[in-house]
């Protein structure tokens, strides 16, 4: 454990713009939520049985813990908080081992008087450090809004309990695999798969599902209602032998190195012929994953809308979710459900194509651009293999899960364009990231992540917080202003056309940066 | 095309940082051109421009008669580059890294190929990621050799290769310049250069500072004499021609331009020598040089 400060030190510095900027976020999204419904709901007793009543909420958000102001704004963004904070830990504990390891930082690190374990101690110590911090922080601000004290202090254990978890689980998949990309996938895959089971297990009824989830833990806790604390001495079971794996693999392997060993591959090859061609090599890993992920998601999420109740369209909350998420009177309430799964669906795409088009960046970084580009493969030729993937892999993952929920729901047709309609919203994204690459390469993953919250997080969340009405802040994000083609309302071209547009103009913008630039 | 590379009073800032401040080179085709310099004086700053990677501030960069900038593409069809710090694909093997950039090059020699993997005994089967620094310039430099480019771009190529593999190397730069290939070899070791090169480029803090062929470079044309006299040589260091001269009792040593030899050994015989060693002067000796200059500007 010799240097294990030192490198804390290192990390934290390395942090020190990152880490407070999302604090902000997280305590903005608790806290903002109970300012925003104290001026908006007026009866919050009424709301609070209005959105228990609706199954396809409560999948989402979960069992509303207590039908108070606090209760209600906890219902609404706790998930959002434990999810977003879950895969900042993720990427924080990988970025600061196995990503050290594959640069070969650590190799250097590793010659000084630096014990085998302190470089996974310290971006543990860095992580769990904040999620910590982020639970105290959050308790200060709701108790700050006039919440109460003890509802306060639960919330905020349940937020550092779901910090603690994913960043175990982030140490383990680091020890697991050779690259730093890959950790970050298998540990996102265990991110997802807590997040099914909660949502599932809300859903669908099968409260004894929740138990099994990380999410479901912290979403036990019920804060300003029961504030069940005790529940998080699974989480914290849980960390602790994640940990305790994390260490005794690390202890064993040697630096590096995965557990799965290399095998030798083929002397030579024909089928490497074109930029193209090593794009797809590069690519299909996680444009596979991805496919995976959301063909399961899809036969989970489409099993559910065969059992969701229909609610009568009584009450300003009810009649407000019908407006926002269905566009004709006969819409049912399971028509509003998967139309919001298909969003929640596109949503998350949004990731895939910035991850796509990351690896270009990092692609530069390691000079392999470099090699590539001394022969004749042109930079725009470069860029636009792998934008192929970004573009033709975002219409392959959504029309899998589209698909797959279709055919589970029995509804095929209209359940895959209501998943193929969020395809051109995902573009967009492709085109922030190509801008992102050409015209501020440093900034590029920055930029990416931002985008992605910033998508995920205005139009219903912080735009609202910010005092932006939904129906104005949806413009600022593609996926609201789609045609909701399973919930009654007829396809229209323009909002795909707009969005097309952008996109092309995003990425013709984007090529013309790269191939003016230096190649750093 | 009588020249290969043709560069002239080329300018590159980074920032505020003055990489390359008014570079000169000219590389023959044909040749191997040797390309000296101390750590940070824009070698691969050069290299980077000649392959399009940056683009020049001001001055004139040609290569293969094109502009290396505008027409990247094309121009590398007939180029082939090794970088000095070779980053592979870790997923693939060596053996499709080689031909990767073989086909991206517009096709390889296959017998070629073989052959030079036996001779640089490189295992093609292994995933790149596994393969030490010298095994990874190995691969790029197999995929250099065994393509058929009329230049061929090499930025420290053997700084992670052992001095078999040095030898190896040697011998293929030998082996392409005899198939009338061009060789641009920026390098750090004296005796490969010594042993490679045509004309060499030296260049310092973004500047030329001595280009020619080796025979004909300004402080090569020096020798260093030492001597034992008969008595202290009084009277010789006032000697006009003489440079570097150091006195210890009845012994001297100076450099000498090789023309005023006949002058100064004459001085010595004056005075009486009982033991006299003449040295041609070495690369080493030049290099030094510019670096202790280097060193004492900073």
């Amino acid at each position: 454990m010799n240097g294990t400060w030192t490198l804390t030190k290192l990390a934290l510095k390395r942090e020190r713009f990152v880490v407070p900027l999302w604090l902000v976020l997280l305590v903005a999204l608790a806290a903002g939520q109970v300012q925003r419904y104290a001026t908006g709901i007026p009866d919050i007793a009424a709301f609070a049985r209005e959105m228990a009543a609706n199954q396809a909420l409560t999948a989402f958000a979960g069992e509303i813990p207590s039908a108070t102001l606090a209760g209600m704004a906890v219902w609404k963004n706790a998930d959002a908080i434990y999810t977003i904070l879950g895969l900042i830990m993720i990427l924080t504990v990988v970025r600061h081992s196995r990503g050290e390891e594959e640069s070969g930082r650590a190799e250097l690190v590793g010659a000084g008087v630096v014990g085998r374990l302190a470089p996974l101690t310290a971006a543990l110590a860095v992580a769990c450090g904040s999620a910590v911090l982020a639970g105290l922080l959050t308790a200060a601000a709701m108790a700050a809004t006039g919440a109460g004290a003890a509802g306060s202090l639960a919330f905020g254990a349940a937020i550092a309990a779901a910090g603690l978890v994913f960043a175990g689980m982030g140490a383990v998949a680091a020890q697991l695999t050779q690259t730093a990309r890959t950790a970050i996938g298998v540990a996102a895959l265990g991110l997802g798969l807590s997040y099914v089971l909660r949502f599932v297990a809300d859903g669908s009824g099968l409260a004894a599902l929740k138990w099994l989830s990380p999410h479901g833990w912290s979403h036990l806790v019920r804060p300003y209602g029961d504030n069940n604390v005790a529940v998080l001495l699974l989480s914290l079971a849980f960390t602790a032998a994640t940990l305790a794996l994390a260490y005794r693999l690390l202890a064993r392997r040697d630096l590096g190195h995965g557990l799965i060993p290399e095998r030798p591959g083929p002397a030579a090859s024909d089928r490497l012929r074109s930029s193209l061609r090593l794009a797809w090599r590069l690519q299909k890993g996680l444009l596979g994953g991805w496919i995976a992920g959301y063909a399961i998601a899809g036969l989970v999420l489409g099993a559910l809308a065969t059992s969701i109740e229909e609610v009568a369209r009584q009450g300003a909350a009810v009649e407000e979710f019908f407006r926002r998420y269905t566009a004709s009177p006969e819409a049912t309430m399971t028509d509003a459900y998967l139309w919001l799964i298909a969003l929640s669906l596109g949503y998350v795409s949004a990731l895939y194509p910035l991850l796509v088009l990351l690896r270009l960046r990092s692609e530069e970084t390691t000079g392999r651009a470099e090699l590539l580009l001394s022969t004749p493969v042109s930079r725009v030729r470069w860029v636009a293999g792998h934008l192929l993937f970004a573009l033709a892999g975002t219409a392959l993952i959504l029309a899998t899960a589209g698909l797959t929920m279709g055919l589970v729901a029995g509804a095929p047709g209209k359940v895959l364009a209501g998943a193929l309609v969020q395809v051109p919203a995902t573009w967009t994204l492709a085109g922030v990231g190509v801008l992102a690459f050409g015209l501020l390469p440093r900034a590029a993953a920055a930029i990416s992540w931002a985008a992605f919250l910033f998508v995920n997080l205005f139009g219903e969340v912080l735009g609202p917080i910010l005092g932006i009405d939904y129906w104005i802040a949806k413009y600022a994000v593609p996926y609201p202003n789609l045609p909701m083609v399973i919930s009654g309302e007829p396809f229209t071209a323009t909002a795909i056309a707009i969005m097309t547009g952008i996109t092309a103009v995003l990425v013709s913008a984007g090529l013309a940066a790269v191939r003016r630039r230096a190649l750093t | 095309m009588e020249l290969a590379i043709e560069v002239e009073g080329l300018v590159k800032s980074f920032g505020r940082a003055r990489a390359l401040d008014g570079l000169d080179l000219t590389v023959r085709a044909g040749e191997v051109h040797g390309f000296l310099g101390p750590n940070g004086a824009g070698k691969s700053t050069t290299i980077r421009t000649l392959l399009g990677l940056l683009r020049a501030d001001s001055g004139r960069v040609t290569l293969l008669d094109g502009d290396p900038w505008r027409e990247a593409a094309e121009l590398h069809r007939r180029l082939a580059y090794v970088p000095g710090d070779v980053s592979l694909w870790p997923g693939l093997t060596g053996g499709e890294v080689i031909d990767l950039l073989g086909r991206l090059r517009g096709g390889l020699d296959r017998a070629r190929r073989a052959d030079l993997l036996e001779r640089f005994e490189l295992d093609p089967r292994k995933k790149a990621k596994t393969y030490s620094k010298g095994n990874r310039q190995k691969v790029a430099l197999v995929a250099a050799f065994a393509s058929d480019a009329d230049l061929l771009i090499l930025d420290e190529p053997t700084s992670g290769l052992d001095p078999l593999m040095e030898a190896i190397f040697q011998q293929c730069v030998a082996e392409e310049k005899q198939r009338g290939r061009t060789v641009l070899l920026s390098s750090h070791i004296l005796s490969e250069v010594e042993a490679l090169c045509d004309r060499v480029t030296i260049i310092r803090r973004g500047r030329t500072v001595e280009a020619g062929p080796l025979s004909q470079l300004r402080g090569l044309s020096r020798s260093r004499v030492s001597a034992e006299l008969a008595s202290p040589p009084n009277g010789l260091t006032r000697m006009p021609d003489l440079h570097a001269v150091r006195i210890d009792g009845n012994r001297i040593s100076f450099e000498v331009d090789r023309t005023r030899l006949d002058a100064a050994l004459a001085e010595l015989i004056r005075v009486g020598v009982r033991d006299l060693t003449c040295t041609p002067p070495s690369l080493e000796d030049l290099f030094l040089r510019h670096y202790e200059s280097a060193k004492a500007e900073r």
